[in-house]
């Protein structure tokens, strides 16, 4: 049994300040450059997504969204991602369902009308491959969601192709609330996929 | 048990996949009036996939009905009856064939239309058959409508031609196509 010594209240707020002194004056001092920020041209980039429907799969896009992504291959810890998506924008080439995804059981655009994903930590997953370990956030609630992709840019660097997948589970971000958490006819995992046009 | 069709009776196979189709055709008649009561929701969603089900069994015992017919050549021997009488059984017949068919695959189109998917029970998925399109999915969702309306009509004059020979001609058409492999009278 350690026995800590006693200390007074202004220790304590003494002894933390001395501790995290040194570990953020050495996290300041390797901030990284930032990496290439690149434009994503909407018309050529999409963010799909693939739900399970009694057994059956169905994909569905996401009409509007914006991505934020500064990524380099040699400055992995430069590069940060910030897509928001527009929840209201689910887009499933049916009417009904669609209004359902915008209702209060599932994105309840209402209240949460962005989706967000932000990463700011990279690593090579193999040959042009990477993988983004970041915080997916849906109806205000964040998850960790990893994202693998592929990089490629064309000849003269003055744009890439940034396409990649990720796997959620709806209930974890409440998308389906009441009696849609029953998972029997409407599956938890949805797979998502996306390509973006990058350029400089 | 005799597979096969004889002289005077339809094979038990013939027999099997005939009244499957009836029964199954009756059935959906019911899941869909039943899912159609029903506000939007989980229950709603499982009676319509029931019926997407059902109706791609129908489909493949239509198949199957259909290919034992042409394999298994040889209908029972015709029971005489009038020539017009004669065309008019075999273009019904005709009419039945094409409609267990194209129900169902109207029905999938339909599904496809929408981008839902069409599985059996949940064990495997059909491609879907067109790519989504709105106003298709209209078209189809009447076509569905319009061709169960003929289908009924076509099968309720069929079975009503089958109950006269039986009880006003006192002839076998009925009787050898009863399951349960009654035999004809002699």
């Amino acid at each position: 049994m350690t026995h800590w010594p006693r200390l007074s209240a202004l220790g304590w707020v003494l002894a933390a300040l001395l501790a995290a002194t040194p570990a953020r004056a050495a996290a300041a001092s390797t901030t990284p450059t930032p990496a290439t920020a690149w434009t994503t041209v909407a018309a050529s980039s999409s963010i799909e997504f693939t739900g399970t429907l009694a057994g059956g799969e169905f994909t569905g896009k996401f009409q509007r969204f914006v991505a934020a992504i500064a990524f380099d291959p040699a400055n992995l810890a430069g590069s940060r991602f910030r897509v928001e998506i527009e929840t209201g924008s689910a887009d499933t080439a049916d009417a009904d369902r669609d209004v359902a995804l915008a209702g209060d059981e599932f994105f309840e655009v209402s209240r949460w009308p962005k989706a967000t994903y932000e990463a700011s930590q990279f690593a090579a997953a193999g040959p042009g491959q990477y993988q983004a370990r970041g915080k997916l956030t849906i109806r205000g609630i964040a998850r960790d969601v990893p994202v693998t992709f592929t990089f490629k840019s064309n000849a003269d660097g003055s744009g890439a192709i940034l396409s990649g997948r990720a796997s959620v589970h709806r209930l974890d971000f409440g998308v389906g609330q009441g009696e849609w958490q029953d998972t029997k006819w409407l599956g938890d995992e949805v797979r998502i996929r996306f390509e973006l046009a990058l350029r400089r | 048990m005799q597979w096969r069709n004889t002289t005077n009776n339809y094979g038990a196979l013939a027999k099997f996949l005939h009244w499957t189709i009836v029964i199954l055709i009756i059935a959906q008649y019911v899941i869909i009036e039943a899912a159609e009561e029903l506000p939007d929701g989980v229950e709603k969603l499982s009676q319509v996939s029931l019926h997407k089900s059902v109706g791609m069994l129908v489909l493949l015992l239509a198949i199957a009905r259909i290919g034992w017919k042409l394999a298994n050549r040889g209908n029972p021997v015709p029971i005489p009856m009038p020539g017009w009488q004669k065309k008019a059984a075999a273009a019904g017949h005709g009419l039945l064939y094409l409609l267990i068919l194209l129900q169902p695959l109207s029905g999938w189109a339909m599904s496809s239309a929408a981008n839902y998917p069409v599985t059996l029970f949940g064990w495997f998925q059909f491609p879907a058959l067109v790519a989504p399109n709105h106003d298709l999915h209209e078209g189809l969702e009447e076509l569905h409508e319009v061709l169960f309306t003929i289908m009924a009509i076509v099968a309720l004059v069929h079975a009503a031609a089958a109950i006269y020979h039986h009880f006003w001609m006192k002839d076998d058409t009925l009787r050898r196509m009863l399951p349960f492999g009654r035999k004809p009278a002699a």
